[in-house]
Parts: C-alpha cells; structure tokens; sequence
C-alpha cells in the first residue's frame, strides 16, 4: 500500500526543535533553563516549602517500600531455602548417585546465587544436608583451580582464596567459614581423581606449592622454553643469554627477571637442571624437555 | 651437541645422560634430585659388577687415578662429580640397602652390594660345593665331586684370593663374613678359630625331605 498523505514539511513531534527553541528563550532572557522549568511549577517561598514537604514525605514511602520489600524477600528465602533443603532431602538419592543431576544441582544453587560453600568451615548446610556429598571439598577444589594460575605457593592461594571467599584473613583457622592449609591440601587430592593433576609440591626448604601439572606457563617461561628448543641450543640456557637475547629484540630482560624465570622453572618447576661447573657462567640451566637424547 | 652414549676404554657402556653437564650437579629439585641419583646408583652398581669394584670412598670423586675416574668423571665435558652429591648418592644407596658403610660408623666410604649377601652366600656355597680349593683337587683326580670342598676347612684368604680367579676373587672380608653368617643360618657353614687367624668349615645340605 502507498503512502497516500504527502510527508509533512514540519514534524509534529519534533522534540529537537523544542529543545532548541527553550536554549534560544534561556539566552535571551539571560538565564538558566531550571528557573524557567521551576516557575512553571509555582513561585515564591510557597513553592520551596512544597518542594521540601513533597521529597519528605516520598523519603519516608520509598523507605517503607524498601522495608517491605526487604522482609517480603528475607521471608522468601527462609521459605526458599527451605523448599532446597526439602528438594535435597527428597533428591538425596540422585544428587548423591547421579553425577548430572549433582551438577545440574549445584548449577542451579550457584545460578540463583546461594553458595553451598557459606557456613561452617566443615562444609556449610550443604555438609549437613548432605554429608556424603562433600560438595564443598569440590566446590572449594574449582575456587582453588581458579586462583592457581600454574604454580603457586600454599599460603598465598589460602591468602586469595580468603579473599575470593569474601573472608577476612585474620580469622586464622578458627572462625567460620575460614579456610586453612589443611582444607586446601583436602581439596587439592579430592580433585586428584578428575585427572586435573593438581599437586602439592613441598620444596627443598619446606615451602609447600601448589602446581597444576598440565603447566600453564607464564610468558616469560614460555620465550625460554623456545629460546631453549631453537637450533643448536639442546635445552642449555644462561641468564647472560637471556639478556643479550632480549636486548637484541628490543624488549630488555633485566638480569633479576632472567634469573627468576629461570630459578622458578628450576626450584619450583623441575622444567629444568643446572649445572654449576660451567667454566664461564655460575650456573647453566639445561631445559629437560629440550634436551636431545640419543 | 646431541646427547650420546659412550664406551670407556674398560668396555663400559655410559649412559647419555653421562653427557649430559647438569648430571654432575646435585639437583635442587626433589623430583629432579630423585630421577639423577636413581641414575647414578645404577651406573654405580653396574660399574661395579663390570669392574669387581666393592668400594666407593667420598673422595673417589676428588682426585684423579683411581678406579672410579671413567665414572665420576667426564672429561669430554669436563666435569666431574660434586663431591657433597656424591656423599649424598652413597647416602641413598645405603638407604636402599643397595650399600653399607664400611668400615661403619662413617659416611665417606660404602661398600657396594652389586650382589646382595644373600646372593653372595649362594655363590660361595655353589663354588665351594663344585669347584673346591686347587690343592684339593690335585689330590682328589676328579675336579667336581659332589661334595667338593665340603667338610673341609678353608681359610678366608684361600676363598678371596685363590690362585685360579673366581666368581669370589677380591671379595670383601666383611661381604665373606655376612655370607658365610647367612649360610650358618642354614647350617650350611660354620666359622672356626684356626692357627692362621679364622677359617670356616662347609656342611653338606642334609636334604632333609
């Protein structure tokens, strides 16, 4: 169908122009266009007075409201939080034995924002409810995967995971919903079974770390792993090396952040060995993985 | 350069990882650690059977000229063995029951189980039971009787150091010694005071059925 009526020349609606016309009025008269709307409302002392008791009094309904609104929906979770737990009780059996439905569980909780990790630091309402579950061992295992880009020491992700968890660090162990060595260290071998390869590495001089084995490495290892697989080199690396290389492109390794990178793959990673006996350099780092063996 | 094996000019076969210049370096990593001394404690033991070597002292790695050079040393890639891992090897060998310190009651020094005692008291009664002393089988024509040297007493030198080498030539007095206590266990053997010093007498099995 066509369009019967010619276009009119001049919007009906043109709010544009409305606009313009009341900045073109402002300036003419030489003031704000506030004042104008104002005395559109009213004049004088009269309308101040107005004004004030008007905000009063939706201050005290918009307070009422919020208040209502407020038990209305603590109310809804006691009630909430009783139909999960009836569901949990009723369910017990699948959640338990069901491995999908376990999870479809556990999504719904995280979905609508209740988290079976809150409580006791033995494992929440969840551990009640469920003990054989022991959901908040996995639960805290995921947080632990999320914090633990690699490698990482044992105090610092109970530091992050804390902090992840929303609790205070100084409640040492004792308060609840706290999170010790002990849980992590739970929570790292009840993950030992998926195949994720989270361990716990204790150092030489007794630092506990925590490292995922599929390693994630960080920049850094990754340019000397490369550097270390390039023709010629068979895995053998020094810090000199790292330098000078870094210095060709452009980019400048500092010694202390050769050095790191690479004592991090030695100490904390095994990725490589040293050698000590090098006539030039004090130590000489072979990347194992490099290595050409015959 | 790729890492190779290498044959010593005693006919040792060193492994690749002999060429490899962290080997020599006490690893600062324990699963490092583990995997190099496991290494070493091998090519120690193997070492040893090639060469009938029974000790090796702390200080073997230290100076050139003694029986271990081809070993803890590699003079290809100059280096050598850090004395304080080597310490530490013996340590773990000793740990695994695959040594002893002797003498005991130090650490520089162990001697090498590259045949367990159990497995030494078999060898001694076998070559005592087949073969017997040379003097005795000047005497007695037929050189393997079916006692042999049983019933007899022998001195520990005639056993350690008989004229014709034998499976038991150069063997340790105190690896004898445990061998010949594990076979008094089994009434096999008994060791007997003698004018020269101590001996030892060698029982027929009784076969009892």
């Amino acid at each position: 169908m066509s369009c019967l009526y010619p276009k009119p020349r001049i919007p009906i609606h043109d709010n544009g122009k409305q606009a313009t016309c009341l900045a073109e009025l402002c300036e003419r008269l030489n003031t704000s266009s506030e004042t104008i709307m104002h005395r559109l409302n009213g004049v004088g002392l009269a309308a101040l007075d107005r004004h004030t008791t008007t905000s009063r009094s939706y201050d005290l309904l918009s307070n009422s409201l919020s208040q209502n609104q407020i038990t209305h929906l603590q109310s809804q979770l006691v009630s909430f939080r009783s139909a999960l737990t009836t569901f949990a009780i009723k369910h017990r059996e699948d959640i338990l034995h069901d491995p999908a439905f376990r999870h479809r569980f556990t999504q719904m909780c995280s979905s609508i924002g209740v988290d079976p990790l809150a409580g006791p630091r033995k494992g929440g309402w969840w551990a009640e409810l469920l003990p054989s579950v022991g959901d908040w061992q996995y639960e805290l295992g995921v947080q632990i995967v999320d914090r633990n880009g690699g490698m990482i020491e044992l105090s610092e992700l109970v530091r992050l995971v804390r902090k992840l968890r929303g609790l205070s660090a100084d409640q040492d162990g004792k308060g609840k919903g706290t999170i010790n060595e002990e849980d992590i260290i739970r929570s790292v071998k009840t993950l030992s079974p998926l195949g994720a390869g989270y361990t716990i590495v204790t150092l030489n001089d007794g630092r506990k770390m925590v490292r995922s084995v599929p390693k994630e490495l960080d920049e850094d290892q990754a340019i000397i792993l490369a550097l270390a697989r390039a023709p010629g080199k068979y895995g053998r690396i020094t810090i000199d090396e790292l330098v000078l290389e870094r210095e060709r492109g452009g980019r400048g390794w500092t010694r202390e952040r050769a050095r790191g990178a690479l004592d991090n793959m030695l100490l904390q990673d095994g990725l490589c060995w040293v050698d000590e006996q090098d006539n030039i350099h004090d130590r000489v780092y072979w990347v194992t993985s490099a290595m050409k063996w015959d | 350069m790729a890492l190779s094996t290498h044959t010593t000019t005693t006919g040792f076969l060193l492994p690749s990882i002999h060429s490899a210049p962290p080997f020599f370096t006490q690893q600062p990593h324990p699963a490092s650690l583990s995997i190099a001394t496991e290494q070493w404690i091998q090519i120690i033991l193997k070492y040893a059977r090639h060469r009938r070597l029974f000790t090796v002292r702390v200080e073997d790695s230290e100076a050139l000229g003694n029986d271990w050079d081809e070993i803890l040393r590699n003079e290809r890639i100059n280096r050598k063995l850090i004395p304080s891992y080597l310490s530490y090897i013996l340590t773990q060998m000793v740990s695994q029951k695959l040594a002893v310190y002797e003498p005991p009651k130090q650490d520089r020094s162990i001697l090498i189980y590259w045949r367990l005692p159990e497995e030494w008291a078999e060898v001694l009664y076998e070559w005592v039971r087949l073969l017997g002393a040379p003097w005795f089988n000047s005497i007695i024509h037929s050189q393997v009787s079916s006692t042999g040297n049983l019933n007899t007493i022998m001195t520990f030198y005639e056993i350690t150091d008989p004229p014709v080498e034998s499976p038991l030539s150069g063997l340790p007095i105190p690896l004898l010694r445990q061998a010949i206590t594990l076979l008094s266990k089994s009434n096999r053997a008994q060791i007997i005071a003698i004018s020269e010093g101590e001996g030892v007498r060698f029982f027929p099995t009784t076969g009892k059925a």
